[in-house]
């Protein structure tokens, strides 16, 4: 019989509607049918497909209304009476369902905040829109070596703010913010504390809550502003307002406050005040007799008034760049830049200096990223298993359709039970996050950020959208995969499923190569952090103690005290300090300027510390010109000058010509993050010391840094001992990489978690499918091992092919990562990837063997017997 | 319920599915006309004025009678209904009343006026 055109015909009963779709097409074929005896197969076939097209008309295709009777309701409680009855018949892959989903919904849920809360960081403040930083950047084209154009900096003339408030009629208010450091003493309490002179308006544009007192204290500069954690520091449960506290800024500046008021710096501000002083005391002070252009204070804040735009103040800024310019040589503006409060601390990267310090945009976006994509896994391994379960509930669903249910209803039952599942996920993750993972983060790094969201419509937003998400990503295959069945052919046991599908296959792959991705990256990271740690410094770091004395009388008591101690070698005094104090500085070499690191220091310093000398000398007390002129330079400033022969090279510094006298070997002065740059070496005298470098004998260290301490305390009562131990100068960068460590560490471990999972439910599930034909092989004398293999030839392909796609992958990924961080890694080895294999072999055949067993135990007998 | 107007086709296809009797479905009624009155009709056409009827109130129809060559569908025959018979007997009547009041003289073709 010929048949008129397929597509013709599906065409038809696609639009047309259901309710007439069968006399209109049986219309159709019968004059189809009629034409191809009349005219012959050609014709009825082009008069087919006019019928059809003139057949295409909205009568014909517009849906009849159906008058259901509405008992949605209760087909909703009997969805979830069902699909809770199935969660507890099939206990282990719920479980599994609901705990690889909530840890993954608990990073995602802890990711968001950490993201929320530095995004929504300084939105406290009222008058934020009409805040800006107002920043400068400074030409860096005539340096050498360093990447030509400018740099942003927070550090503004100082004069410049009074002289805008003053001219400048757009301007509301200017605050600028110098830091400074001092000693805090109340009573026998005494710390060094940081201190922010501010002008008097910093507490109307910032809208730090005032906890007690007087938001206008500043306006008296006998009075200061202290923020609760320095009040509890200080006075405990006692009232702080109207006490008074003693601040010494050095040896002649020693000042008596009043605590005017207390505010909570709140823990959505970036800016970290805690001390605040009156700039009006700043000028008083007077630690330089004249402030000008060629002063630079910390940060310059302005605020607009209400309704004017940012631009007619950066449209007059020209006159000031002159006024700067001509001032100060040494710093040449280009421009002046207005930076929003709002947004202000994920620009902390790209300001010089800044005061406002917020995440690594890349940071925030590199850990949005991890965490959706253990979201992705986690809903795989959702899909994964509920594709394998949904065919111990075939014959439900035939039944459901036989007596009337409607594929609509069917994929509503699925995605209903599939939304209880994550809504049930979604309530654990909250928890896990609250009660693990955020306190977990915030010990890790030096935050507090509390489980808090930025506004009402974020937490509405984001838990609907993600519930959402999970739901539709996680449900909506199965759903639509189940309802597509055709009744009879279920209900007749045709149906073959979840045998060899290729979906499902292809899921855990995927989630395998995520896993290999994370664990060799995860790796390749430890790998390179055991680098670090065990990296050659440049120098001898053990056995060395830094005092900081902060000023003359004190360094040469202190020297006298110990220079013929018995445990100690040598000793040195220094305006800086290898490891936790040093400055950048321009040299000027024929009209060429290089940006190098400065450290002043004193006679028998570059011994004392170790620092390993490549060629020339050291400094020489003996040599009248070692006091003024000689400079010893690393081997880093050599090569960027081009010196083939450093020694009697000339470059001026601070328009003293020096001459080089010695090279040492390069050394690491800052963490591991920075490039090396080039140092020098020069000798200032000795009222300019900051610290006492000594050097103890092996063994002694700890002995003699008590013996230091107490010293200090007999020498100056008045000052708290600020001492380190060489090895722990680089503390910070330890304790950032030990906390990425981890970080890595537990995500990729929580990847080997969640696809391990999906593994494990679904070969738990490919064995209770297969179980009788294993109890047939047993029967007929198969051993385990023919089982085993059987059994784990799917999954050894999965995960060779993960490998091979995951293990690269990671391995790059996090070499660039590494690369970013740190300018100097070393080569990653093949350790990572053999160690990624061995702990992925080890799971999968935990995971894998845990199965076994139930076949090993099974007694063929109970299984066969079961028909 | 929409005018009860009778169109021309409507009309024909009205009469049509009453001179078939029980066996008015889409395409017998095609056939019928194409072949009583020698007007070619698209299938897609008969069944827009079958509804249409329906929806009037001037047929009714039920489902039956599948074959093979419409692929095992079923038909769907159309009856007259009583309103169907009125409006048939109305427009029949109309014509007639008019037919009738056409002076002699008018249809007088052979003699020429004078």
């Amino acid at each position: 019989m010929i048949t008129p055109p397929r597509w013709a015909d599906n065409f038809l009963s696609w639009y047309c509607n259901p309710d007439i779709v069968e006399e209109v097409q049986g219309d159709a074929h019968e004059l189809f049918q009629k034409r191809v005896r009349d005219s012959g197969p050609l014709q009825a076939k082009v008069f087919f497909i006019w019928d059809v097209i003139r057949f295409f008309r909205w009568s014909n295709i517009k849906r009849s209304k159906t008058t259901y009777s509405s008992n949605t309701m209760t087909m909703f409680k009997s969805y979830l009476t069902v699909g809770f009855r199935n969660a507890l018949r099939h206990r282990l892959n719920s479980t599994i369902n609901i705990l690889g989903l909530s840890l993954a919904l608990g990073v995602t849920i802890t990711t968001f905040v950490f993201v929320d809360n530095m995004i929504s960081a300084d939105s406290f403040h009222v008058n934020k829109q009409r805040i800006f930083q107002l920043t400068n950047r400074i030409r860096t084209d005539n340096r050498i070596k360093t990447e030509v154009g400018l740099e942003d900096w927070s550090d503004t003339p100082i004069v410049l703010g009074p002289l805008l408030a003053a001219e400048q009629t757009a301007i509301e208010s200017v605050v600028r913010i110098e830091f400074d450091g001092g000693a805090v003493r109340r009573g026998e309490t005494v710390f060094n504390e940081s201190l922010w002179f501010v002008d008097k308006d910093f507490m109307n544009m910032f809208s730090f809550p005032v906890l007690k007192g007087d938001r206008a204290a500043l306006n008296s500069p006998s009075q200061i502003i202290i923020t609760k954690e320095i009040s509890d520091k200080y006075f405990g449960s006692e009232d702080p307002i109207g006490q008074q506290i003693t601040i010494k800024f050095d040896e002649t500046r020693k000042i008596e406050f009043t605590i005017g008021a207390v505010i909570d710096r709140t823990s959505g501000s970036s800016l970290y005040p805690q001390i605040l002083i009156s700039m009006q005391k700043f000028e008083d002070l007077k630690f330089k007799e004249n402030y000008d252009w060629t002063y630079q204070t910390d940060a310059t804040f302005i605020m607009l008034k209400p309704s004017t735009s940012v631009s007619v103040v950066a449209g007059a800024m020209d006159k000031y760049k002159v006024l700067q310019n001509e001032a100060s040589p040494q710093w040449q503006i280009a421009d002046f830049q207005f930076h929003p409060l709002e947004g202000l601390n994920l620009k902390g990267n790209t300001i010089v200096s800044a005061v406002s310090n917020g995440a690594h945009p890349a940071g925030l976006i590199a850990l949005s990223v991890v965490s959706g994509l253990l979201l992705l896994l986690a809903s795989f391994n959702y899909m994964n298993i509920s594709i394998a379960t949904v065919a111990t509930r075939l014959k439900e669903i035939g039944i459901r359709k036989v007596i009337g249910g409607r594929k609509k209803e069917i994929i509503q039952q699925f995605l209903t039970e599939n939304f209880l599942l994550c809504s049930i996920s979604m309530a654990v993750g909250c928890l896990i996050s609250y009660i693990f993972l955020l306190p977990g983060f915030n010990s890790l790094y030096p935050v507090n950020i509390p489980f808090h969201f930025s506004s009402g419509n974020v937490i509405f937003l984001f838990f609907g959208g993600l519930l959402l998400f999970i739901g539709f990503i996680s449900g909506a295959y199965p759903a639509f995969y189940i309802a597509s069945f055709t009744p009879i052919s279920i209900l007749r046991g045709k149906e073959k499923f979840g045998q060899r599908s290729l979906l499902s296959r292809i899921l855990l792959t995927s989630q395998f190569v995520l896993a290999f991705t994370t664990i060799v990256g995860a790796f390749v990271f430890i790998d390179n952090s055991l680098y670090l740690k065990n990296k050659d410094w440049g120098y001898n770091h053990d056995q060395i103690v830094a005092v900081r004395t902060g000023d003359k009388e004190k360094y040469l008591a202190m020297r006298d005290r110990f220079t013929n101690n018995e445990n100690v070698i040598g000793l040195a005094g220094t305006a800086n300090h290898v490891g936790l104090y040093y400055q950048h500085k321009l040299v000027t070499h024929h009209e060429q300027q290089l940006d190098i690191v400065d450290f002043k220091v004193g006679f028998n310093y570059l011994e004392t510390m170790n620092i390993r000398l490549k060629e020339g000398r050291f400094f020489d007390e003996q040599i009248e010109s070692d006091h003024r002129e000689s400079v010893v330079i690393n081997e880093k400033f050599a090569e960027q000058m081009n010196w083939d022969e450093p020694l009697d090279q000339t470059f001026e510094l601070d328009s003293t010509k020096m001459f080089v006298i010695g090279v040492v070997e390069d050394f690491h002065y800052d963490g591991f993050y920075n490039v090396l740059g080039p140092i020098i070496f020069h000798i200032v005298p000795d009222d300019e010391f900051q610290y006492l470098a000594i050097k103890v004998k092996p063994g002694q260290l700890n002995q003699t840094e008590s013996s230091i301490k107490q010293a200090w305390s007999e020498i100056a009562p008045d000052d708290p001992y600020n001492g380190t131990i060489q090895d722990d100068v680089f503390s910070d960068f330890n304790r950032d990489n030990n906390a990425n460590l981890k970080l890595i560490g537990f995500i990729s471990g929580l990847t080997v978690i969640l696809a391990s999972l999906g593994l494990f439910g679904l070969v738990s599930f490919n064995i209770t499918r297969r179980l009788k034909e294993f109890s047939v092989r047993k029967v007929f004398g198969a051993n385990i091992s023919q089982i085993f293999r059987l059994m784990n030839k799917d999954y050894v392909w999965i995960l060779g092919i993960s490998f091979a796609v995951g293990a690269p992958l990671g391995f790059i990924l996090m070499n660039s990562l590494i690369q970013t961080i740190y300018p100097d890694p070393q080569a990653a080895g093949p350790i990572p990837f053999m160690v990624a294999v061995v702990i992925m072999l080890i799971t999968v055949s935990i995971t894998v063997g845990s199965q076994l067993k139930r076949i090993i135990k099974e007694n063929p007998a109970s299984t066969l017997r079961n028909e | 319920m929409k005018g009860t107007y009778l169109g021309e086709l409507e009309e024909l296809i009205l009469l049509t599915v009453g001179v078939l009797y029980d066996r008015a479905y889409g395409v017998s009624i095609q056939d019928e006309i194409e072949n009583q009155v020698g007007r070619k009709l698209n299938i897609s056409a008969v069944h827009a004025v079958l509804k249409r009827l329906e929806e009037k109130g001037f047929i009714s129809s039920s489902m039956g009678g599948a074959t093979a060559e419409r692929g095992g569908r079923r038909k769907r025959f159309f009856h007259l209904t009583s309103m169907g018979k009125k409006a048939l007997d109305e427009a029949n009547d109309l014509r007639t009343q008019l037919y009738n009041r056409i002076p002699k003289v008018a249809l007088q073709f052979n003699t020429l006026p004078a």
